[in-house]
């Protein structure tokens, strides 16, 4: 057994945690909120991270990234989920719209589009949900009808986080009714300054910019603009959620937050009851548990064989992980002074984490279907 | 980073799963209180595979090794202290060695004809002799009668810091074992019962307490590895990794054997069903030397303001 990533990794979280400490103020909350400078400050981040080789450091280097290994990955999504993602929403064109421009890309979109994601120039938004096709993506009724040498679609997507600031969606349409619901449908890589398309943001508890909704009315694309093949569009998905498997860290900003607590408290937290550093410890016990079931998915992508059970066992476990320690946190957060500014940050990241971790459970695949995917691997024949 | 037990350690662990169904399998549980002709047997198994050569403090070849010789007794449920006899001290002149409270020191095992030692959280160790009743050795209560027995302790020396871990994180292999094996026995049996002429395994409320099971089990077997890593390495804080393992295996432990009982319906409970004794069996080593709660409050003594060491310990203010 080894748990020791290793030299490289240790040096790269360091790196990482000093750009943050130089260019991200200590109370910054994510680049989603109602100011509007923090998105500017996440944005300017990426450009930062990107002149550093550090943006894309998975990536191949013919396309402007160093091959990063997998635990430096791994080191990269911990470090800046912990820190509130101060990418903003760039993770989603690095972590799969770029690697799956590379793969089904014409040379042209891979021209286009991947310069871009690598300079953090641009931000992408995921047109997938609709308002009856949610688990059930399949059913997705966004309709791309063939005009001439191109398309128009029609339809209405739903809960598409960063709409309104994206310059490009990665957006999924049937393109035929024949066969499977699985079948007919297709990805287009679509411009969001299109009149075409109208997004309306939706008040949310979790905070601006998370959900919107879109409305394709008439968007006319070209053949040029449809990624991969026509029809196939299901198989990317698929991919898409290969890349998602190990998803955000959410156990790295649980863990942050929980180690810091006795230090915001300060003397109050030699007063709080004892069964609530009881359940401090417990929830330390569960962070460590979640990020290894994220380091055993993370292993298995290393050899080439994940299975599906894997990370479905651990986002069943992370995903809970971040509701619960977001209770604890908050019953801590009561006892934190409102006197000292670290008491305040304190406060604030605590109330963050506790409005965001009531989507955990539902964001990116609802444990129900994990649940589902866990059962059927544990059900499948041996 | 390499998360997974070595190859040989893997194999070795099927060899004894393999040489204990030889010897008796599933009836080595349900003849826990037999004489001492079974546990000769056992032993002998065990000793013609060289576990009980096996160094733990050595090195990590013959660590991995003696947990999964551990897991592999879990499975079966032996009756015999396994985990014990390889967390065997230097320095202290016993077969093997447990961890014990000072509330109610007890071992899991029916017998003792092994010289036992006993080591406290704080390294104090003792040499350990069954405590006699009225009637004879004080040998449990309740659904552990005749599967424990309670200890007198005489101090012998205060060596045995580097102790604890090792036991602890061997014994909760061991429970780890009895986990894998109750999740394999409750899978087997949805998939084979049939209610209202659909299998058990076909209802989507089934599916999920299996689920929710295993997460539990998987989660308990990662924190496993990392804690026998930790012990390997010696790290500083090996006996609150151990104590952070005891608290995960507990609560798996809690789930596991609910999901495994409700899941079975009354055969489950039955003398018949293997999943009766591997429950049964389980108690001590849920029990001693201390349960869930005082588990979680070792811990919280244990880390105090510190907190596991993660990886944002001492940084989460900048």
């Amino acid at each position: 057994m080894d748990f020791d990533m290793g030299e490289s990794v240790v040096e790269l979280r360091a790196g990482l945690r000093q750009l943050v400490r130089e260019h991200i103020p200590p109370d910054f909350l994510g680049a989603f909120t109602d100011n509007p400078a923090d998105l500017e400050i996440a944005q300017r981040f990426c450009q930062i991270l990107a002149q550093r080789g550090l943006l894309c450091m998975a990536w191949p280097e013919r396309w402007g990234g160093r091959g990063a290994s997998v635990w430096e990955q791994t080191a990269v999504r911990e470090e800046m989920w912990a820190h509130h993602e101060p990418r903003g929403a760039q993770y989603m064109g690095v972590n799969w719209v770029g690697p799956i421009i590379m793969r089904h890309g014409t040379p042209d979109q891979q021209r286009q589009h991947l310069p871009a994601i690598a300079n953090g120039e641009v931000i992408w938004c995921q047109g997938f949900s609709e308002p009856d096709a949610g688990s059930d993506l399949a059913s997705l009724r966004t309709a791309a009808v063939r005009d001439g040498d191109g398309w128009r679609i029609s339809g209405q997507k739903i809960w598409t986080s960063y709409a309104p600031i994206a310059q490009w969606c990665f957006l999924l349409a049937r393109t035929s009714s024949a066969g499977r619901k699985q079948q007919g449908l297709t990805v287009f890589l679509v411009p969001m300054d299109n009149p075409a398309i109208e997004v309306r943001p939706i008040a949310s508890m979790i905070g601006p910019q998370h959900l919107n909704e879109m409305f394709l009315n008439d968007l006319r694309v070209t053949e040029a603009d449809v990624l991969g093949t026509v029809d196939d569009g299901w198989s990317l998905v698929q991919e898409v959620l290969a890349y998602e498997r190990v998803g955000i860290a959410r156990y790295a900003r649980c863990e942050r937050l929980l180690q810091w607590a006795p230090d915001a408290l300060g003397e109050e937290w030699d007063r709080l009851p004892e069964e609530l550093r009881s359940r401090w410890a417990r929830m330390q016990v569960h962070c460590r548990r979640a990020r290894l079931l994220a380091y055993r998915v993370v292993a298995t992508q290393e050899a080439g064989r994940v299975q599906p059970g894997d990370a479905a066992a651990y986002r069943i476990a992370v995903t809970r992980l971040d509701q619960e320690s977001a209770e604890v946190l908050s019953e801590m957060a009561e006892a934190a002074p409102a006197t000292t500014a670290e008491g305040r940050r304190f406060r604030a990241a605590v109330d963050d984490h506790w409005r965001y971790s009531r989507s955990a459970t539902i964001a990116s695949g609802s444990i129900e279907m994990q649940r589902i995917l866990l059962a059927r691997t544990l059900l499948a024949a041996s | 980073m390499r998360t997974e037990l070595g190859e040989s350690a893997l194999e070795y662990g099927q060899v004894v799963r393999k040489a204990l169904e030889a010897v008796g399998g599933d009836e080595l549980a349900q003849a826990a209180a037999a004489g001492a002709a079974r546990r000769a047997v056992i032993s002998a198994a065990l000793a013609d595979l060289g576990t009980w050569e096996l160094d733990p403090r050595s090195g990590a070849d013959e660590l991995e090794a003696a947990a999964a010789a551990c897991r592999a007794a879990g499975w079966w449920a032996i009756p015999y202290p396994v985990a014990e006899r390889l967390a065997r001290p230097a320095g202290l002149d016993v077969d093997a060695l447990a961890v014990v409270s000072a509330t109610r020191p007890a071992v899991p095992a029916a017998w003792l004809d092994i010289r036992l030692g006993a080591v406290m959280l704080d390294g104090r160790r003792w040499l350990a002799a069954a405590a006699l009743g009225g009637a004879g050795p004080v040998a449990g209560h309740g659904s552990q009668a005749g599967l424990v027995t309670e200890l007198e302790l005489t101090a012998a020396d205060e060596d045995g810091a580097g102790d604890a871990p090792l036991s602890l994180v061997l014994a909760a292999w061991t429970l780890l074992g009895m986990l894998d094996r109750a999740m394999t026995l409750t899978r087997e049996y949805v998939l084979w019962r049939e209610q209202f002429g659909r299998t058990l395994a076909s209802f989507q409320s089934v599916q999920f307490q299996l689920t929710d099971a295993e997460v539990e089990r998987a989660g308990a077997e990662e924190l496993a590895k990392y804690a026998l890593w930790s012990v390997q390495e010696q790290r500083p804080d090996a006996l609150a990794d151990a104590l952070a393992l005891r608290l995960a295996t507990l609560e798996a432990a809690d789930v596991v054997f609910r999901v495994a009982h409700q899941l079975h319906g009354a055969i489950g409970f039955c003398d018949e069903i293997t999943l009766s004794w591997l429950s049964r069996h389980s108690q001590p080593l849920r029990r001693l030397p201390f349960g869930l709660s005082a588990s979680r409050d070792q811990l919280t003594r244990q880390i105090g303001r510190e907190g596991l060491t993660e990886l944002f310990s001492g940084v989460g203010q900048r």
